[in-house]
């Protein structure tokens, strides 16, 4: 999952933040990887329609390598590491629209919060940011058929609507509660929601799981199935606990409710929500 | 899934013998669509006009609308996309739970009913308001009402149109279509057209503070957008091209007054179906139209360096 350890490493400083979005795609261990210090220091950015030097934003410390480091609030910096496949991107601060949109490999970590389209349509790869992301995370793109269809993205704070729309393949986790539409016309993959999330979880639903440690509110298309804990997310849970989150899996503890839907497509989708046995049946 | 499921006014006038209205209040927001367009009107295929048509109502309240109504069905606020959705599994002969169903404010029954309706019909037909379009769910309840429109065709003919707001919003759609191949939330900063809303969107541009100068065209966003969007365009340059002085102008920089459509410009306007008519205006004015200002502006950016320092081209669609 994670690169390996070059030790050179191209550290990019934001001078001042853009006072409009600056799309900066190049920004990227695939791009940067062969070029010298002066190539990186050259590459295109947009802002707006101009088309600037990386260097009138960045200050750019050490050659191109697969290991990128960013520092300052980057909030305004669109696709930030989109399509690469490999090396690692570490964002000290913010980062904007679209981080890691695309992506097959490699790893992207924000210690602050990001914006929308996190990881969009990424099919490999390993995302994690530890406050907030927006919506349509891990989602397809307007007109597409298929959101991510492979890799992990974690958040450790809340998310916004819309996120693992049409997701294929995958698993997202989210720490904080997300908003409407979790797992919209999702396809398969597994969605983890550690703090729940707002209405219409899993609308139109196809395939995939979607899993919530809190009680939420189900779409009328959903029909309970039965209550249980099902063996496969031991594997899971010994999965995501080494990246730091737990899944309860034990049925000393409680138990999951399976709910599945959306009956509107006509989908074969499920929904797990965690019935602590302290709230149901006295054990 | 893709395409909208869609037709003329006059298809409706003479075909539609099902006419549903979800989320809009037709009798007072468009007062001469009844008697011009839908149920009023006598048509090749309804021959006894008002008789021959059933027209449902669904919306959160009873409005003068209702009257004009056979059946109204009540929803709770925020439960449209859910009984969409109900009425997509509903058409497919899937289960659905009673409880939940009561949840959204309408009895299974009534459900089965408006099925039954729209499975027995000969063209049907969804009008949508704002209630629809504007409300939790956004632009995912006006696409469900276009799904369950789009499956409905497994049954019988069935369409589904919206009903516009104020002024040409149709035609600002359909020029952008056919310009570009989006409708709106379009960014050509990189030379070529991107469809993102929610990214180029007008109202999130500017909350967000993405734009550095906005060109208002035909619109008055200072009445109409949410606080913090007002904000923004107060402290961007902003021009307003507007026959009057509208909440917008201002707080813009530059005003321009321009001829009023339809009255003393000409041109073209689309109705709500898209279909394009001719303007003939009955009276000459001192103001220059909106396309000779635009076209002067053109020209005189044209003349200029490539770009000005400072100027960047982040624009706002109005």
């Amino acid at each position: 999952m994670h690169a390996s350890q070059s030790m050179t490493k191209t550290i990019l400083t934001l001078k001042k933040a853009p006072h409009v979005p600056l799309e900066a795609e190049v920004i990227s261990p695939d791009v940067f990887s062969t070029l010298t210090h002066d190539a990186v220091c050259g590459l295109t950015v947009f802002l707006g329609k101009r088309q600037l030097r990386l260097d009138e934003f960045f200050d750019v410390e050490g050659p191109g390598s697969e290991n990128i480091e960013i520092h300052g609030d980057a909030a305004r910096v669109k696709w930030i590491g989109k399509t690469m496949t490999r090396g690692s991107i570490k964002v000290h601060g913010n980062a904007g629209m679209h981080l890691g949109a695309y992506m097959k490999g490699g790893s992207i970590e924000v210690t602050g919060n990001a914006s929308d389209w996190v990881g969009g349509e990424m099919k490999g790869g390993f995302i994690r940011v530890a406050g907030d992301a927006g919506g349509l995370l891990g989602a397809a793109y307007r007109g597409s058929v298929t959101g991510m269809s492979g890799g992990t993205i974690l958040i450790g704070g809340i998310a916004g609507t819309e996120l693992g729309m049409r997701m294929k393949r995958g698993t997202i986790v989210i720490g904080g509660a997300v908003r409407d539409f979790a797992g919209l016309q999702m396809k398969g993959g597994t969605i983890v929601l550690m703090s729940g999330a707002e209405l219409r979880t899993g609308a139109w639903m196809a395939r995939g799981t979607i899993i919530s440690l809190k009680p939420i509110k189900l779409m009328p298309t959903f029909g309970q199935a039965c209550t249980y804990v099902p063996t496969f997310l031991q594997m899971y849970a010994r999965h995501l606990n080494t990246l730091g989150f737990s899944l309860p899996c034990d049925l000393k503890n409680g138990f999951y409710q399976r709910f599945t839907g959306d009956s509107s497509v006509p989908g074969k989708g499920e929904i797990l929500v965690w019935q602590p046995a302290s709230s149901s049946r006295g054990s | 899934m893709g395409g909208k499921v869609s037709c003329t006014l006059g298809e409706v006038k003479n075909r539609a013998d099902l006419i549903i209205y979800w989320g809009g209040n037709p009798a007072e927001c468009h007062p001469r669509h009844f008697t011009k367009y839908t149920i009023m009107q006598k048509g090749k295929y309804v021959p006894n006009g008002r008789k021959d048509r059933t027209m449902v109502l669904v919306d959160i309240r009873e409005t003068p609308s209702a009257k004009a109504a056979d059946i109204f069905l009540q929803v709770r606020p925020t439960k449209d996309f859910e009984v969409i959705t109900l009425l997509r599994a509903m058409i497919k002969d899937q289960p659905v739970d009673e409880a939940a169903v009561a949840e959204t404010g309408l009895s299974l029954e009534q459900l089965r009913d408006l099925v039954a309706r729209m499975k027995a019909c000969k063209f049907g037909v969804f009008f949508f308001g704002m209630g629809l379009s504007m409300t939790r769910g956004k632009h995912m309840n006006s696409a469900a009402l276009l799904t369950l429109a789009a499956e409905m065709n497994a049954f019988t003919k069935f369409v589904a149109m919206p009903m516009r707001g104020h002024g040409n919003v149709t035609g600002g759609d359909v020029i952008l279509r056919y310009t570009t191949g989006y409708p709106f939330g379009i960014s050509l900063s990189r030379g070529y057209p991107r469809f993102n809303p929610g990214e180029f969107s007008t109202i999130d541009l500017l909350i967000r503070g993405d734009c550095d100068a906005a060109l208002i065209l035909g619109a008055d966003p200072g009445a109409t957008m949410p606080q913090p969007a007002i904000e923004h365009l107060k402290r961007i340059p902003t021009i307003v091209l507007d026959p009057k002085v509208t909440h917008t102008s201002r707080l813009a920089r530059v005003h321009i007054t321009t001829a009023a459509t339809g009255i003393s410009a000409g041109g073209t306007v689309y109705r709500m179906d898209e279909i394009p008519l001719p303007l003939r205006p009955p009276l000459k004015g001192p103001y220059p139209t909106d396309e000779e200002v635009i076209r002067r502006i053109r020209e005189a950016v044209a003349k200029k360096a490539d770009w000005m320092p400072g100027m960047n081209g982040v624009v706002a669609a109005a």
